[in-house]
């Protein structure tokens, strides 16, 4: 008797908390914030997204909330919020700081939860994609349309590379090409010419190769190739023979995956299991000058200004087999966003503008970081960095504006599936699990089958 | 309450003498009644804890898992839609639940044959063998974070000591463990098995110590010898234990995906992508929390079902003892 009152008592119990608990999720993800209000009738069919607010900032002290990665361990945010708090002295920051690994997982979970972010900076596009498809941030088109200060063109074309449906979503912050770094002293000891914008794939093995020396512990290499995806695949993207989301594109891929795989039986690039399984990090080996040439995007200039004084640098083009020289940039870009429960997006906006901007950007350029927005002066600021930092090259700025700057992993949704199944496929590609026939071919499948969805 | 009044009420002490002697009528009944409540009200904060934690997100979990959810849309209910999917089309479904029964089939036994060697190892009066336990229990304390890098290093397939070893023992293509997808389970495997085998064999050496000294004499006496005594005194003096070990061992390898996070991220292809880290990559990468619950609804069965088959067996094995 006793049992089954209890029985009763906690079935009532649990049935309360499972509507209260899983109620209230659906409750509240289908209440719209209160900037959106008018619109939520339409929510489940996001025909039309919620646009931010575009009253005018009132003027009054307020304080943004900005959500970040490594904030505490990066100079130049601080450097940059300074001065903005000096251009606007009512608006004060309230960092919100999360680890860089795991930003992207933790901004969707904190989003989910409707944190009232003013400012949300994302790591790429793909991050993008999925919190728009959320409704975790908000369309900014009225914000541009009725901002005359503000000047998309600067940005060679990055603002609409960041649209989605037709909607404009965030402001673009930093751009990163991929290039070709080099070790100048390894090439002028050896006595062997620089490498070239518009190397075929077959030049750059042979100069790797003519490169590499030493056994054990003082081998020098010829190239590093690190071990995430994008550095199998950039090559193709750049020339744009390979496209991210469309698999029709992806047996391009196969030969440039055979160079490297050659190069690596070969011993002349750092194996990929080796790098995947020792934590080498590429930044030491380069520094400790045991490899002539590097891919890598061009977060790294930023780096080497501050830990290169041994030894002269240089950079170009990534290779390629369409004999494309510097015409194409192929990078990432950090988009900044307004979020969906922001309580201040008015202000939230002039902390964007002002970011991605032209102070922004002289702030980035003058520590070695590239930004999105593109006007002369950030090119002059790199052009004279020989002037402060030793090993620097003189024409840094030719690869940073280039004629077209290509977006490495344009918005689509399903972008951070995407990346997950061409990691995997990678891995058993460059492991000599699979050949490179059998790894694209699963990237065919596995791609097409998360489109379909 | 019967495990409860034995565990809480000594023998002969007054209060189960004055339990026992009031056998009947409404004064027996309101005592026993207060007693439940007080009993129930000892467990209560757990208990809440347990409901609000644990088993209220089970159940919201349950539900989710016939919906579509990317935690900024509204809810969606869509049936069995999730469940069709996952056994009809996501062939990685299948290669993390392949992968997940491999890595516990392996990992349950070895763990527990080593554990237990080394318990008895450590059980016998050895020099320095308080110094062993302590450096086999060590990987168990340390952070699994730095206990994964230093594995990884000894295994790396190039410049690790383990491969010098065996080029130098004239193996000329030894295996390149993490970066094959052959290799790559049982490297983690063995990872796993180093890192738990020292809180297993305390577990063990606690119950061997527990198995009186005179089974042995007796044994002996009756000419058994170490097989024998082994045999027919340690093994069922330890059989408990040993359950106790293989649900815990069945029920964290089922579940663990911290080690594959840190190693391999489920690589090289699918070669170490096990259940629970697919749950994670499909709730937390790609916001599919609709899916991801219903994967985890089947690791639940899977789980629950183990420990129920255990449990019976549990009772039939202790029973005879």
């Amino acid at each position: 008797m006793k049992k089954k009152l209890i029985a009763g008592i906690m079935a009532v119990v649990l049935a309360a908390g499972l509507l209260a608990g899983c109620g209230g999720n659906s409750s509240s993800s289908e209440s719209a914030p209160p900037a959106a209000e008018e619109e939520a009738v339409n929510q489940g069919a996001p025909a039309e997204p919620q646009q931010a607010d575009t009253t005018e900032a009132t003027g009054e002290d307020v304080t943004i909330k900005v959500a970040i990665w490594d904030y505490s361990s990066t100079e130049y945010y601080k450097t940059m919020f300074d001065a903005f708090r000096e251009t606007y002295p009512n608006i004060a920051i309230e960092i919100v700081e999360f680890t860089s690994d795991e930003y992207d997982t933790v901004i969707t979970t904190q989003l989910g939860g409707h944190q009232d972010f003013d400012v949300v900076f994302m790591k790429g596009t793909p991050s993008l994609a999925a919190l728009i498809n959320q409704g975790h941030v908000y369309a900014l088109d009225d914000l541009l349309a009725g901002d005359e200060s503000f000047d998309a063109d600067a940005y060679a074309g990055l603002v609409d590379a960041l649209s989605l449906e037709g909607h404009t979503y965030a402001l673009p912050f930093r751009y990163d090409n991929n290039l070709l770094f080099y070790n100048k002293k390894l090439f002028d000891d050896a006595g062997v010419a620089y490498p070239k914008d518009g190397m075929s794939m077959e030049e750059y093995h042979a100069l790797a190769k003519q490169m590499t020396s030493g056994e054990g512990n003082d081998k020098v290499y010829g190239a590093l190739v690190a071990q995430w995806v994008g550095n199998a695949y950039m090559y193709a993207a750049r020339t744009e023979e390979f496209v991210f989301d469309d698999p029709t594109t992806y047996e391009a891929l196969i030969p440039y995956y055979n160079e490297i795989l050659a190069m690596q039986d070969e011993g002349i690039i750092y194996d990929y299991g080796m790098l995947k399984t020792s934590n080498l990090h590429y930044t030491g080996i380069f520094y400790k000058q045991q490899t002539a040439m590097l891919q890598m995007g061009t977060w790294f200039v930023n780096n080497l200004f501050e830990n290169v004084q041994d030894f002269e640098w240089g950079v170009c083009s990534m290779p390629n087999n369409v004999g494309m020289g510097n015409e194409n940039c192929i990078g990432g870009v950090t988009p900044v966003s307004i979020g969906a429960y922001a309580k201040h997006p008015a202000e939230a906006w002039q902390f964007i503008k002002y970011v991605c901007g032209e102070e922004g950007a002289k702030t980035l350029a003058s520590c070695g970081v590239i930004p999105a927005y593109s006007l002369g002066a950030v090119g002059e600021i790199f052009d004279a960095a020989p002037q402060t930092y030793a090993g620097a090259p003189e024409n840094l700025s030719k690869y940073l504006s280039c004629e077209k700057k290509v977006i490495e992993q344009p918005m689509n949704a399903k972008g951070g599936e995407i990346a997950t199944v061409l990691e995997e496929e990678n891995s058993a590609i460059m492991t000599k699990s699979v050949t490179p026939e059998e790894g694209v071919l699963n990237m065919i499948d596995r791609v097409n089958a998360i489109l379909e969805e | 309450m019967i495990a409860f009044r034995t565990a809480f009420i000594p023998a002969g002490s007054k209060l189960g003498k004055a339990d026992c002697s009031v056998q009947e009528g409404r004064i027996y009944f309101m005592a026993k009644g207060k007693k439940t409540l007080v009993a129930y009200s000892f467990i209560l904060p757990s208990l809440i804890g347990f409901l609000i934690f644990t088993f209220m997100p089970i159940i919201c979990s349950l539900f989710l898992s016939f919906c579509e959810w990317d935690s900024g849309n509204p809810i969606k209910f869509v049936g069995i839609k999730n469940f069709s999917y996952m056994f009809l089309k996501d062939k990685s479904f299948w290669i993390s639940l392949k992968n997940t029964v491999y890595y516990t089939a392996l990992t349950v036994p070895l763990t527990m044959i080593i554990a237990l060697f080394l318990a008895i190892l450590m059980n016998k009066p050895l020099k320095g063998r308080v110094f062993f336990r302590s450096v086999l229990f060590f990987p168990y304390v340390a952070s699994l974070v730095a206990i994964a890098v230093v594995w990884m290093a000894l295994f790396n397939p190039e410049i690790g000591p383990v491969n010098s070893v065996l080029r130098m023992l004239g193996v000329a293509n030894p295996p390149r463990w993490a970066a094959s997808t052959t290799w790559a389970m049982p490297t983690i495997i063995g990872l796993t098995v180093w890192k738990e085998m020292g809180y297993y064999m305390i577990v063990y050496l606690a119950a061997l110590q527990g198995i009186s000294k005179d089974l042995y004499a007796a044994a002996s006496l009756d000419g058994a010898n170490k097989w024998q005594q082994f045999l027919h005194v340690t093994w069922p003096g330890i059989t408990p234990t040993t359950f106790y070990i293989l649900m815990m061992l069945m029920v964290t390898t089922f579940k663990s995906y911290d080690i594959m996070y840190i190693t391999t991220q489920g690589g090289p292809g699918e070669s170490t992508k096990v259940l629970a880290y697919h749950i994670f990559n499909q709730a937390f990468v790609n916001s599919k929390f609709g899916y991801a619950s219903a994967v985890s609804m089947i690791l639940l069965v899977i789980i629950l079902s183990a420990t129920l088959i255990q449990f019976r067996f549990e009772k039939k094995f202790t029973s005879n003892l």
